[in-house]
C-alpha cells in the first residue's frame, strides 16, 4: 500500500427503513487531495458525511478516516477534523467570537492570530451576534471554526452556501491552500464549477449510489458541452455527425449547434479544413446532462 | 372579504389545540380528586383562616364542598393555566415565525398583517373558550358523579370570568410580542403581570387602608366580584374583555409599525438596555450574558436566568411569606386546623396542618417546591439533547473530540448543581421564614426535606434527559415528564387515601420524597438513597440510548 487514505470507505450503506440514501460506497481519498463530492438534492451526500462524522451510524460496510474506524475511533478522528454541516445552526444567541470560543474550548484551544486572519479574509465580523448575521455571515463564522485548527482533514457539506462570488473565491482559495499544505478536503456540493475550481477528482453520487470517480480532466474529457459555430458559408451537416462525440447538431444557415462529449480541438479541426469559423462559444452542459452522460454508460438508469 | 385567513386560522388551531386539551384533561383530573376529597373532610378550618389568605387561593366566606373545590382548583390554579396557556399562544403568535424565520414567507402572500394577526389571535379565544365549556361541563359531571350539590353555585358565571382572563392575558402576551419581535418580552410581561396582579389582589386587602389597591390589577376583575357566588360581574368583565380588545388593537398596531426580523433573536428593546453600562452589568450578575468556556458553563448561562427567577419566586414566596402567615393565623384555625382529615393532608404529602411543619409542607414542599425544582431540572434535562438535536446544533457539537457520553455528563453536571442550588434556597427561604415567623422548625429537618426535594427534582429531570436521549425530540422528553409527573403525584396522594394502594405507594418517586415527613423525622437516608439511585440510573441509561442511536436531522 502506498499510502494510508486520508478518507476510505467500503461499501458504505446506509437505509432508512425502506429508503436506501446510501448504497454501497466505496471511496479513497488521499492526503492533500481535494475531493469533490458531487451530486443532485438528495442524492445521499450528507448522509454520507454525518455517517463520517459517526452522527449516523452505516446499516452496512465501514468508513475510517486516517485510518481509523468512523465508529469506534470517532472521538480520536475528531481531534483532526474540522466539519462544516449542511444547513448549517449555530447559536443564535452567541456572538461569533464566543461561538469560536465554545468550539474551540471543546477542542483544546486555538491560535487566535489563526481565527482572525480567518475573519479578516472572509471579512467576518465576529462581534455580532450569529442570530443577527445574514446566512452568509453565518456561514462565514461556521467556515472560520472548520479551518481554525489547520485540521488534517476538512469535511465541507455545501460550503459556500449563501456566500457571494467575491467570498466563495476566496474560500476556493482557501481549500487550495489547504491541500497544498498537505490536508485532505472534502468538498460536498451540487455546484460543478465551483469543485472544477479546485477539487483534483470529483465523485459523483446519484440516489445513494457512486456512479463515478474522475479526475477533472477526465471529467472534462467526457463532460457535454453545448458548442456554437458561425460560418462563412452555410455547412453540411454530415461533417459534423463524423466527427466522434458530436451529438444532436442543428444547422440552421450558417449557425450551427451541437453537444459534444469530450474535447472539441478534433471538431475545430475538421470543421476548419473545409470553412473559415466566424466565431465560437462553448457552453458547459449543466450537472443534470453531466449525470446523464455518466448515467447512461454506467447502465443503472432507470 | 373575510377577515380571518382560513388557512392561518385551522393552522394554528392545529398547531396548539394539544397542549389546551391535556391542560383542560389535567384540570378536570385534578378537579375530580380534589372534589372527592373535600367531599369527606370537615371544612370548618376555611372559615377560620385569615381573611386574606382565603382570598387569596380563592376560598369564599361559607365555603362548602362544592364552592370550595370549584373557586380553589379552577377559579385560581384553572385561571392561571388557562391564562399561561392563552399566554404561551399570544406571544407565540408572530414572535415565534420571526424567530423560526417562516414570517417572511407567511408574509410574503397577499394577505396584511392585520389578517394574519388577527388569524392567529382568533384561534386562541377560540381554544379558551372551547377549554372553558369542557371545564364547565366536567365540573356538572363531576359533582353528579360524587354527588355532591353544586345548586346555589353561578359556575357559568366563574366560566365567563375565566375565559374573559384566559383571553386577557393570552393578548397582553401578544401585543407585547407584536411590539418588541420577542417572544420571551410577552411571556414575562404577562406572567409578571399575571403573578403581580394575583399576589397583589390577595395580600393587599389584607391590610385595611389597601383595600381598594387591588382594582389597578387585572386579576381583581377576575376574582374580586366572586362571580361563582354572585353571578357575572358584567362591569368586570367588560373591563376584561374591554382591555383585550385595546390590547389586540395595540398589537396589529405594534406589528404594523415595525421592522420585521430576520431570524433574529435580537431583542431590540432588550438590546437597547442593555447599552446601558449599568443594565448590562445587572444582567451580566443575572446570567444573560452567555459564558462559553465549557459546556457545563453554556449550559449553565443558557440556563441562569430561570433558575434565578425561580430561584427568587421559592425564596421569597414558598420560603419566607409562609412563615409569617402561619404565625398570623387565629388560635381557632390552628386547632380546626388539627381536625384536618388525613386523606387532604396525604394528598399534600402527609403531615399535621396545625404544625408549622404540616402548614410548610402543604404549601411549600407539598407541590410547588418539587414543581418548581423540576421546571430547572426538566428544562435541562429535556434541553441537553433534544433540544441541541431540535435546534440542529448538536452535529457540530459532536464534531468535537468528545464521547456523547461526556456531553450528557457534562450537560448533567449543571442540572445536578442547579437542582442542589434549588433545594439550597428553598432551605434558607424556609429556615428564614421559619425564623421570622417564630415557628421554630429544626434547622436539619429544613435541610432534609431540601436535600429530598433536590433529588426528587432530579429524577425527573434524569427522566426527560433519557426521553430525549431515546428520542432527540424536546416535545416528548418534556410532554411525557410533566405527564409522569402529575400522574406519579397523584398516585402518591391516592396510595394514601386507598387502602388497597397503600401497598404499591413504593412505587411513585414522592413516597421518597415527603413518605417519610422528614419535616418532623429528619432525614431518610434510605428514601435519598432510592430517590438519588433512581436519578443516576436514569442518567446511566442515557449513555447508551443517545450513544447507539442516530442523531435526527432536522427540527
Amino acid at each position: 500500500m502506498s499510502q494510508q487514505a486520508a478518507i476510505h470507505t467500503e461499501s458504505l450503506t446506509k437505509h432508512y427503513g425502506r429508503v436506501r440514501a446510501l448504497e454501497g460506497l466505496d471511496l479513497d481519498i488521499q492526503p492533500g487531495e481535494v475531493f469533490g463530492f458531487l451530486g443532485p438534492n438528495g442524492a445521499g451526500k450528507t448522509t454520507t458525511i454525518r455517517t463520517l462524522m459517526d452522527e449516523i451510524r452505516p446499516t452496512g460496510g465501514r468508513a475510517s478516516i486516517l485510518g481509523m474506524d468512523t465508529h469506534r475511533s470517532s472521538v480520536q478522528i475528531r481531534n483532526h477534523i474540522g466539519y462544516l454541516p449542511g444547513d448549517l445552526a449555530l447559536y443564535p444567541n452567541l456572538t461569533g467570537r464566543e461561538t469560536i470560543t465554545y468550539y474551540a474550548n471543546l477542542r483544546g484551544g486555538v491560535d487566535w492570530k489563526q481565527v482572525e486572519a480567518l475573519a479578516e479574509r472572509l471579512h467576518s465580523d465576529l462581534d455580532r451576534k450569529v442570530g443577527d448575521l445574514s446566512s452568509g455571515n453565518r456561514q462565514k463564522v461556521g467556515i472560520i471554526q472548520a479551518f481554525m485548527r489547520q485540521p488534517e482533514v476538512l469535511i465541507l457539506d455545501e460550503p459556500s452556501a449563501g456566500l457571494d462570488p467575491l467570498m466563495q473565491r476566496e474560500f476556493q482559495e482557501m481549500m487550495r491552500e489547504a491541500a497544498e499544505a498537505g490536508r485532505t478536503v472534502f468538498l460536498s456540493s451540487h455546484a460543478l464549477s465551483e469543485v472544477e475550481r479546485v477539487a483534483h477528482r470529483v465523485g459523483i453520487i446519484r440516489q445513494g449510489r457512486l456512479v463515478a470517480v474522475e479526475t477533472i480532466p477526465g471529467l472534462r474529457s467526457r463532460a457535454m458541452r453545448h458548442v456554437d459555430l458561425v460560418l462563412d458559408t452555410a455547412p453540411q451537416p454530415d461533417l459534423f455527425a463524423a466527427v466522434p462525440g458530436v451529438r444532436e447538431v442543428k444547422v440552421s444557415g450558417r449557425h450551427v449547434a451541437m453537444a459534444i462529449c469530450g474535447e472539441t480541438g478534433p471538431l475545430l479541426q475538421a470543421v476548419a479544413g473545409r470553412y473559415a469559423i466566424l466565431d465560437v462559444s462553448t457552453q458547459e452542459a449543466d450537472l443534470e446532462e453531466i449525470f446523464l452522460t455518466y448515467y447512461k454508460e454506467d447502465g443503472t438508469g432507470s | 372579504m373575510m377577515l380571518f385567513l382560513s388557512s392561518v386560522f385551522t393552522k394554528t388551531v392545529r398547531d396548539n389545540w394539544r397542549g389546551w386539551l391535556i391542560a383542560v384533561i389535567c384540570l378536570c383530573a385534578i378537579f375530580l380528586l380534589a372534589m372527592a376529597i373535600y367531599r369527606d373532610i370537615d371544612l370548618g378550618v376555611y372559615q377560620s383562616m385569615p381573611e386574606a389568605f382565603r382570598k387569596m387561593v380563592g376560598i369564599p366566606e361559607e365555603a362548602d364542598v362544592g364552592s370550595l373545590a370549584v373557586n380553589a382548583f379552577v377559579g385560581s390554579y384553572g385561571a392561571m393555566v388557562l391564562a399561561a396557556m392563552a399566554l404561551a399562544m399570544g406571544s407565540a403568535a408572530i414572535a415565534s415565525e420571526e424567530r423560526e424565520g417562516t414570517i417572511a414567507l407567511l408574509l410574503a402572500s397577499p394577505k396584511s398583517r392585520t389578517r394574519v394577526l388577527l388569524s392567529k389571535i382568533a384561534p386562541m379565544a377560540l381554544l379558551a373558550a372551547a377549554s372553558v365549556l369542557a371545564i364547565w361541563g366536567a365540573i356538572y359531571l363531576s359533582a353528579a358523579s360524587l354527588s355532591v350539590s353544586i345548586a346555589g353555585l353561578d359556575v357559568g358565571a366563574l366560566m365567563l370570568h375565566l375565559f374573559a382572563n384566559s383571553v386577557f392575558y393570552g393578548l397582553l402576551a401578544t401585543a407585547v410580542s407584536a411590539w418588541a419581535g420577542s417572544r420571551g418580552a410577552g411571556v414575562g410581561a404577562a406572567i409578571g403581570v399575571m403573578i403581580a396582579s394575583f399576589v397583589a389582589v390577595g395580600v393587599l386587602p389584607m391590610v385595611e387602608a389597601a383595600e381598594d389597591l387591588g382594582k389597578p390589577f387585572p386579576w381583581y376583575y377576575f376574582s374580586g366580584g366572586e362571580p361563582l357566588l354572585n353571578g357575572v360581574a358584567w362591569g368586570h368583565v367588560a373591563v376584561l374583555l374591554g382591555a383585550s380588545a385595546v390590547l389586540a388593537g395595540a398589537a396589529v398596531v405594534g406589528l404594523n409599525r415595525r421592522d420585521l426580523k430576520a431570524q433574529s433573536v435580537g431583542e431590540g428593546w432588550l438590546k437597547r438596555l442593555r447599552s446601558s453600562p449599568a443594565v448590562r452589568r445587572t444582567i451580566g450578575r443575572l446570567g444573560a450574558s452567555a459564558r462559553v468556556s465549557s459546556i457545563r458553563a453554556k449550559t449553565a448561562s443558557d440556563y441562569q436566568t430561570l433558575l434565578v427567577i425561580t430561584a427568587l419566586y421559592t425564596f421569597l414566596i414558598q420560603g419566607i411569606m409562609i412563615g409569617p402567615i402561619f404565625a398570623g393565623m387565629s388560635e381557632e384555625a390552628l386547632q380546626s386546623m388539627a381536625a384536618y382529615p388525613e386523606a387532604m393532608v396525604a394528598l399534600f404529602g402527609g403531615g399535621d396542618a396545625s404544625t408549622p411543619q404540616g402548614y410548610y409542607q402543604i404549601e411549600t414542599f407539598g407541590m410547588m417546591a418539587p414543581i418548581v425544582v423540576m421546571i430547572v431540572t426538566i428544562a435541562i434535562g429535556a434541553g441537553a439533547l433534544a433540544g441541541e438535536e431540535s435546534r440542529r446544533t448538536m452535529g457540530l457539537l459532536l464534531a468535537s473530540p468528545l464521547k456523547r457520553s461526556r456531553v450528557i455528563l457534562e450537560k448533567t453536571g449543571t442540572m445536578v448543581v442547579f437542582a442542589a442550588f434549588m433545594g439550597f434556597v428553598t432551605f434558607a427561604g424556609v429556615a428564614l421564614g421559619s425564623a421570622v415567623g417564630g415557628l421554630g422548625l429544626n434547622t436539619g429537618h429544613i435541610a432534609a426535606t431540601c436535600v429530598l426535594e433536590t433529588l426528587v427534582g432530579l429524577v425527573f429531570g434524569a427522566l426527560s434527559l433519557a426521553l430525549g436521549a431515546a428520542t432527540g425530540r424536546k416535545a416528548v422528553a418534556i410532554f411525557v415528564t410533566i405527564a409522569a409527573g402529575v400522574a406519579l403525584h397523584l398516585f402518591n396522594g391516592l396510595t394514601v387515601l386507598n387502602d388497597r394502594l397503600t401497598g404499591w405507594a413504593w412505587l411513585s418517586p414522592f413516597h421518597y420524597y415527603l413518605g417519610h415527613d422528614p419535616l418532623n423525622n429528619g432525614m431518610d437516608w434510605s428514601h435519598a438513597a432510592v430517590l438519588a439511585g433512581l436519578s443516576a440510573l436514569l442518567i446511566i441509561i442515557s449513555i447508551p440510548l443517545f450513544q447507539r442511536r442516530d442523531l435526527r436531522q432536522a427540527g
